[in-house]
């Protein structure tokens, strides 16, 4: 089903007798097909990520400081908290994504990027898009439907070149010389077209052609949770499901679990997400279906679980040596945690208590940050070097990045969630007055617990300040290097 | 698991039974949902808002309340929504048959605004409260939407649009704090919120 | 009525059905056997199985990240 010819197939075949040179010069020669497309991604991302750090920590610091920058109306609450999630959802985590999903394609596909200035195109585009979206959301145009905010004159931009993005990794895929279709692939291919029919189906359903009344809460939330777990989440698992092996150099544990747990991730994730309107204006059958799906996710997170960890055990000293290692076993982890606390939370008993309050953000980011984030990092650790063939300048840097980054989203996760449930107990606690400023109150007992938020989201940016200084840096000595001599031209077979 | 088609085909069954289950069908239940008239008042529930109220919603939605406040009460017995009277009766899908969006909200920073119309009915309160929350909710930790009101010289004697404030919150003598339109129309969709029609779906 | 005809007809019977057929398809053409094999595939003699291949920098250099 190749549409390479078989000349090529037989040549690279496993059984053949090329020598390790030619190899080398195929792996060196994809790596460089990716090289400006991947570093214009990761660029931009990372200029993302920064100034959804500073977003963020204008929200967090307004939360227990309300007259911080109050008087500025596109910097009020209701529109920074939005342009950070956007930000740091579609800026930064969405373009790492579509970077790392092209170079795994490629790497596991066996096959050069081809015509790579389309996807540069694209990312141009992209990036104008998520700009004109943000500076919408600031001027006051916002959609006001969580996770959608992006007003309706920048989205077609959006869809448009993520179209192109995704038509250009399939086309990737079919001129493939792997005839083995790894694990990683096949999360990879299924986020890139669960993506735009999730997005395009919510944007005709809730912003062109808005359908009436509750049916656009249905509408959003299945976007909005599906938004994680059929375009983030998978893009997460298989990058966690090439890394662990090929940094420690040992096979996965159990090859024939990935199936059960990728079958099952794509047959439950998607029925999530209405129980994020537990309690709503909505029948009952609906949030039912949501929460035993939810209860079902329990089989491909053990599954994957016990994949990525056993495939670890044993190797944990590894991780004094490997950057890449450290990342990744951290998102991994996470992933396991914040997906059974999910299976709770969706529990209607707990949701009671936990919904519609700040335990429900301290969940988000575990999943996107701990988890998502921490693994597109380990991915940039690795794959940055090897596309431009330089090495990371400082090890420190790297370190310090690690340390703050784990330690900063810890403390932001643990008490929040801490106190997001105490609000949650004292809000079902009709005794509990809503707002007193002298005694015990909803509003006021959260107070402490937003002010750790926002020192730890200073810790998190000293992490994001030493990951980018080490990308400068980087991108630097590459400049450099490419000034002081031409690079050999590349051979191409394709 | 090596042959591309069947992963495709996999993935698109996968997530088109969740788009018919999740989409569609909740289309196909209440996409045709209309109006009703209330058997004890000869009323009919819901009405659109009016022009004022609509441009409120535009200011609600622009300025991201829905961050902080929900638009639903959860049924009596699930939650203390009814104890704490943010309601009378849960909310259900006909409340919001006009609403676009539908701001039904996951955050409850600041109480539930399903019927905020019902308990406070002085545009007086919701201007103060939107000016510096301080002055209505001390120890609130909404944000103060001040850049919603100018700053006006005073003449020789108040103008009938000023805002009224105490004493420690008004501004330094011969000025005077006047809501913009958006804070008037902002105030006139608070007080439409009214989730309270007894709908019989609703006992 | 008749669109949640169509509905439960497309969703209760035909997209399983066709689940079904694809399964019993791919369980046939043996798409779930000799597994393991494929967990191979990342591997080659350039990075084969039991070699790191990612080390802080300034110590000891992995091999693919020397220039």
């Amino acid at each position: 089903m190749s549409a390479t010819s078989p000349s090529i197939l037989q040549a690279l075949s496993p059984s053949d007798t090329e020598d390790v040179a030619q190899r080398r010069a195929l792996l060196a020669e994809i790596d460089a097909s990716c090289r400006g497309t991947l570093m214009l991604f990761f660029g931009t991302a990372l200029v993302w990520l920064m100034i959804g750090t500073v977003f963020a920590l204008i929200t967090s610091w307004k939360m227990h400081s309300p007259d911080f920058l109050a008087d500025i109306p596109w910097l009020t609450f209701g529109r920074v908290r939005p342009a950070h999630l956007n930000a740091v959802v579609f800026g930064f985590a969405s373009e790492a994504a579509i970077a790392v999903t092209l170079w795994l394609i490629c790497r596991l596909c066996r096959a050069p990027l081809m015509h790579g200035w389309v996807v540069n195109i694209a990312g141009v585009f992209w990036n104008i898009g998520v700009a004109i979206g943000i500076g919408g959301i600031l001027a006051g145009h916002g959609t006001a439907i969580e996770w959608l905010e992006i007003p309706g004159y920048a989205t077609p931009l959006l869809f448009v070149s993520y179209a192109l993005i995704a038509i250009w990794g399939i086309i990737t895929f079919r001129f493939r010389r792997e005839k083995h279709l790894y694990v990683s692939q096949w999360y990879l291919l299924a986020a890139l077209f669960w993506f735009p029919w999730l997005y395009s189906a919510a944007q005709i359903l809730l912003i062109m052609e808005p359908v009436r009344g509750v049916v656009q809460a249905t509408v959003n939330w299945w976007f909005a949770h599906n938004v994680l777990g059929l375009w983030f989440t998978p893009i997460g698992i298989g990058a966690i499901y090439y890394f662990i092996p090929k940094v420690l150099g040992v096979p996965v544990y159990k090859y024939s679990l990935s199936v059960v747990g990728f079958w099952s991730l794509a047959l439950f994730y998607n029925w999530n997400g209405m129980h994020h309107l537990v309690g709503g204006p909505l029948p009952a059958w609906l949030i039912t279906v949501s929460i035993v799906a939810s209860v079902m996710m329990t089989i491909p997170v053990v599954t994957v679980g016990l994949n990525h960890h056993f495939t670890m055990w044993g190797s944990f000293h590894k991780l004094k040596d490997s950057p890449v290692l450290r990342f990744m076993v951290f998102g991994g982890m996470s992933y396991t945690v914040t997906s059974l606390h999910g299976v709770l939370l969706a529990l209607r008993s707990v949701s009671e208590v936990t919904h519609f309050t700040h335990s429900t953000i301290a969940h988000a980011h575990q999943g996107m940050y701990a988890f998502f984030t921490m693994v597109m990092f380990g991915a940039i650790y690795y794959i940055v070097p090897r596309i431009i063939q330089i090495e990371w300048p400082s090890a420190r840097l790297i370190r310090i990045h690690f340390w703050a980054s784990a330690i900063g989203i810890m403390l932001y996760i643990v008490p929040l969630t801490i106190g997001g449930t105490l609000q949650g107990v004292a809000m079902i606690n009709p005794d509990v007055p809503f707002l007193d400023p002298n005694k015990y109150s909803v509003v006021t007992m959260t107070v402490p617990y937003l002010k750790v938020r926002s020192v730890s989201g200073f810790i998190v940016l000293v992490g994001h300040l030493a990951f980018a200084t080490s990308f400068i840096w980087i991108v630097a000595r590459w400049i450099k290097a490419a000034r002081q001599h031409q690079p050999a031209p590349i051979v191409s077979n394709v | 698991m090596n042959y591309g088609p069947i992963i495709f085909l996999g993935v698109f069954l996968t997530i088109a039974s969740s788009w018919i289950g999740l989409v569609l069908i909740p289309q196909v239940q209440f996409g045709r949902q209309q109006e009703v008239k209330i058997e004890e008042t000869g009323e009919i529930y819901p009405t659109v808002r009016p022009g004022l109220a609509q441009q409120g919603m535009e200011i609600y939605k622009a300025n991201g309340c829905i961050y902080c406040h929900s638009q639903q009460v959860r049924p009596e017995g699930y939650g203390a929504d009814i104890a704490r009277n943010w309601g009378q009766r849960r909310t259900v899908s006909r409340d919001y048959l006009h609403d676009n969006p539908v701001m039904l909200g996951t955050m409850r920073t600041g109480p539930d605004l399903s019927n905020i119309g019902v308990r406070q009915t002085s545009v007086l309160w919701h201007l103060q409260h939107l000016y510096n929350p301080q002055i209505t909710s001390k120890g609130s930790i909404m944000p103060p939407f001040r850049f919603l009101f100018e700053k006006r010289k005073a003449g020789d004697k108040p103008s009938p649009d000023a805002l009224a404030l105490p004493k420690e919150f008004a501004p330094e003598p011969g000025s005077e704090i006047v809501p913009k339109p958006e804070a008037r129309a902002l105030v006139q969709y608070l007080l439409s919120l009214k989730a309270n029609a007894p709908l019989p779906e609703a006992r | 009525m008749s669109v949640v005809w169509i509905l439960f007809v497309s969703s209760v019977i035909v997209l399983p059905t066709v689940a079904l057929l694809a399964l019993r398809w791919a369980v046939r053409h043996g798409e779930f056997k000799n597994l393991q094999k494929t967990a191979l595939s990342i591997f080659d003699e350039e990075e084969p199985v039991g070699r790191m291949t990612d080390r802080f920098p300034g110590g000891q250099r992995s091999k693919s990240s020397q220039p």
